[in-house]
């Protein structure tokens, strides 16, 4: 532990003392409802509200009842094919975008990705009604189509890898022109493998984003089969109403492969983060 | 400690307020209404009759008369101006018809609903059901107020108050043109539950469980504060004077749980009281002579009535749990270890949930028996209570074939047989006497009296205009409204500035949905 270190005769060791006491009170704070929600899963459907705070019954039933009820095979299914997708076909559109925006030399450039930024401005809430007639006119509520496709471009995506291209000395470009190179040959040889880092954090918050999507699924889909794994957890909290375990349960599943995603990939994200902040 | 978790569980698992057997608190979508732009506002005509602007509708002689009210616009509308049901379609057809219905029934009343359908799919091979939860009734009305008719299912449950918007939708066969096909018999209906599902003479959707809300309480706190386990409150005074004794005695910390929800304290529970005392909730009858204009709670009754409640809180004898979002918090209030209250207000249909998460000991020192069901107290001296609950609607233009399958499965729905076990697996009233002369509700009835309380005061009601209760256009919206100004009443705001400002904002609402229609 590191409070062993802490020397209390200096005015220095008191206020990493007083650092590490915020530090242990903010971190009760935010694990707190963790911490309820695992003891609540745990815990058989008729000893959840007796000492809720105290671990004293263990059982597994919760989970694999919440399975079987919740159909969360088939929701997780669904979550991880839209992700999937979603995060690909953004990553792809970014890159050409930003590319086009940082490399390329074209009338009304600047205005143009003036307009593309505005578009951050408007938010996703203010569209949902018509986006949603949009989907129901071509046939696509209750499909992967619907529930994919109005994320396939984003303007934070090609913002972001916009600043990393802008980084990238023109000089490069210029000596694979004279090599022949065209400007796809351009980005795939040396273009993307430059930018790694930060489109591997642009991979990751898509994913993210997209796994933890709710009003929108919940919105267009109403068979039971196409709910992704958030809008599936809303059904299945009206049908265990009385079984808080069996719905505590379930929200661990639904979170499980997301935290795996972030523990793989948490340095790659701040990385990737900070790698357009100082340019160069 | 035990409040605390519960909330905490709650959060975590609500989310967004909807109630647990009752629709949501969210802020409701205005169903944008399909009908031709040249129909004068206030009249509610058949859907496709255009009359020149300046033309009225010709007059009924069914109408009521006319003494003191401005001359009624709404008429009977003749069936046959109305989307046709073809209720023999389904001998012609060959092979099995698919139905989708939409639903937002949660916990005991959709177990009780898949239930009675899967009871159907396996009585016959015509029509299979297949039943998709969309959540809670603000959600299923959502989407389908903002679907395509093609993306929209066959038949829907709705509750009773988006009667007005689905009929001005026209999107559905009324069912009263089914009744009329088919010669159906509903002579031995409760004629309040058609009235309540029933514009312009038109019975739009056919009751499929009646609710409304019934007193909630613990006999054992009832015991130790010395009073009669087996006699509950009938008015507000007597919560009063009952809470008090309980509070003196120190039997439990509050008399009773209040809440300000869309769906129950905050606006449903206020119909029902105006109501109970007579009082119209909305001009023009209660909207049932013609449109209603405005809502009249801010008026010396409403004013009087909240203030009542207001000074329950106050005096420390009744606690207020909020906006009880996902509908538990109250019900959780009783079994509050460290400051439960004795008594709540809850709607009826809550109660097969209640027994089985009680019998299942979800709360600890808390038995099925222990837990008492009385009429909802109001500010009369005799409990009354409106129409709640849900009905099936019928979905038009899906196919001959589609119609009279919905009509089929209907039938079997409102059956006795059907009634009598869906009302005993829920706390529902049945929607026909006659479903309480067979099993399983006869014995259910005669056995646990707290699953007759709903029906009784129901049957009890006298035939009153006020106790129509309320049918407006934008009735979801207009109980949003009002739940926000009770919130601010039930938080020690003025009673009659916090009305006044909820009517007006009411009455643009009924305007603007006037305007649009």
């Amino acid at each position: 532990m590191a409070t062993e270190n802490i020397n209390f005769e200096s005015p220095r060791g008191w206020r990493l003392a007083g650092r590490y006491m915020l530090l242990a009170v903010v971190t009760a704070v935010v694990l707190f409802p963790v911490y309820t929600t695992v003891i609540a899963a745990l815990k058989p459907g008729d000893k959840v509200l007796q000492n809720p705070l105290v671990p004293d019954a263990f059982t597994l039933d919760g989970f694999s009842d919440a399975w079987t009820a919740g159909h969360l095979d088939r929701y997780l299914l669904n979550s991880f094919v839209v992700a999937t997708v979603i995060t690909i076909v953004q990553l792809l559109t970014s890159v050409l975008s930003a590319y086009a925006f940082a490399m390329l030399d074209f009338p009304g450039r600047g205005a143009l990705f003036v307009v593309f930024l505005a578009t951050l401005l408007v938010p996703f809430e203010a569209t949902l009604v018509v986006n949603r007639r949009t989907v129901d006119s071509l046939g696509w509520l209750n499909s992967y189509q619907g529930l994919a496709v109005p994320f396939l471009a984003t303007a934070f995506g090609t913002f972001l890898m916009r600043q990393v291209f802008l980084g990238m000395p023109l000089d490069l470009r210029d000596a694979a022109a004279i090599d022949g190179v065209g400007h796809l040959g351009f980005l795939r040889h040396v273009g993307i493998p430059l930018v790694r880092p930060t489109l591997g954090a642009l991979a990751l918050f898509s994913f993210l984003g997209s796994w933890n999507q709710y009003l929108w699924p919940n919105l267009i889909t109403t068979e039971d089969d196409m709910n992704t794994v958030q809008s599936g957890l809303r059904l299945l909290r009206s049908s265990a109403l009385d079984e808080p375990n069996l719905l505590m349960a379930a929200t661990i599943i639904a979170a499980i492969p997301i935290v795996v995603v972030l523990l793989l990939f948490q340095r790659q994200l701040v990385r990737g983060l900070t790698a357009g902040a100082v340019k160069g | 400690m035990l409040a605390l978790v519960a909330a905490g569980l709650l959060a975590a698992a609500c989310g967004n307020g909807e109630t647990i057997l009752n629709a949501g608190n969210e802020p409701a979508t205005t169903l944008p209404v399909e009908a031709p732009a040249t129909l004068p506002p206030v009249d509610t005509l058949a859907p496709g009759d255009t009359l020149a602007p300046g033309e009225t509708v010709p007059p009924d002689d069914t109408r009521p008369p006319s003494t003191t009210l401005p001359p009624p616009t709404t008429t009977t509308i003749p069936l046959a101006d109305l989307a046709e049901c073809p209720v023999d379609a389904l001998d012609e057809g060959s092979g099995t018809v698919e139905l989708t219905l939409w639903h937002g029934l949660n916990a005991e009343s959709e177990t009780a609903l898949t239930k009675l359908t899967d009871a159907y799919n396996a009585s016959q091979s015509e029509v299979r059901v297949e039943l998709q939860n969309q959540g809670n009734y603000s959600q299923t009305i959502d989407k389908y107020v903002q679907s395509s008719q093609g993306s929209r299912p066959d038949v829907v449950i709705f509750p009773e108050y988006v009667v007005q918007q689905t009929a001005d939708s026209d999107s559905v066969i009324p069912v009263a043109a089914c009744v009329e096909e088919s010669g159906y018999d509903t002579s031995t209906f409760q004629p309040s539950t058609l009235t309540a599902y029933s514009t312009a003479g038109v019975q739009w959707g056919m009751p499929l469980g009646v609710s409304n809300p019934v007193l909630y309480y613990n006999k054992l706190v009832f015991e130790a504060a010395g009073l009669d386990p087996e006699i509950p409150p009938r008015s507000l005074d007597e919560v009063r004077q009952f809470s008090q004794q309980i509070v003196d005695s120190g039997a439990a910390s509050y008399g009773i749980a209040v809440d300000s929800g869309t769906d129950s304290g905050g606006g449903w529970f206020l119909e029902q009281w105006l109501a109970n005392e007579g009082e119209l909730y909305a001009d023009n009858g209660n909207g049932r002579l013609a449109p209603a204009t405005r809502v009249l709670y801010d008026q010396p009754p409403g004013v009087e009535l909240l203030t009542y409640v207001q000074q329950l809180i106050t005096d420390g004898l009744a606690f207020n749990v909020g906006d009880n979002a996902g509908g538990t918090d109250t019900f959780f209030k009783l079994a509050d270890e460290s400051a439960p209250a004795a008594m709540t207000i809850g709607t009826s249909a809550a109660l097969g949930t209640v027994i089985a998460a009680l019998g299942g000991g979800l709360i600890p020192g808390l038995t099925v028996d222990d837990i008492g069901v009385g009429a909802m107290p109001g500010p009369g001296p005799t409990p009354t209570a409106l129409v709640g609950g849900n009905a099936l609607f019928i979905v038009k233009d899906k196919g001959d074939e589609k119609a009279a399958a919905a009509w089929d499965y209907i039938t079997y729905a409102v059956s006795p047989e059907a009634q009598s076990q869906y009302v005993t697996d829920t706390g529902y009233a049945p929607v026909r006497a006659d479903a309480l002369d067979v099993e399983p509700a006869l014995s259910k009835y005669a056995s646990d009296p707290r699953f007759r309380v709903a029906y009784d005061q129901l049957i009890a009601s006298p035939d009153d205009p006020a106790l129509q209760g309320p049918i407006l256009g934008p009735q979801r919206e207009v109980r949003g409204v009002t739940a926000r100004a009770v919130a601010e009443i039930f938080n020690g705001g003025d009673v009659q500035a916090a009305l006044s400002a909820a009517a007006t904002q009411a009455n643009l609402l009924i305007a603007d949905y006037a305007a649009r229609n």
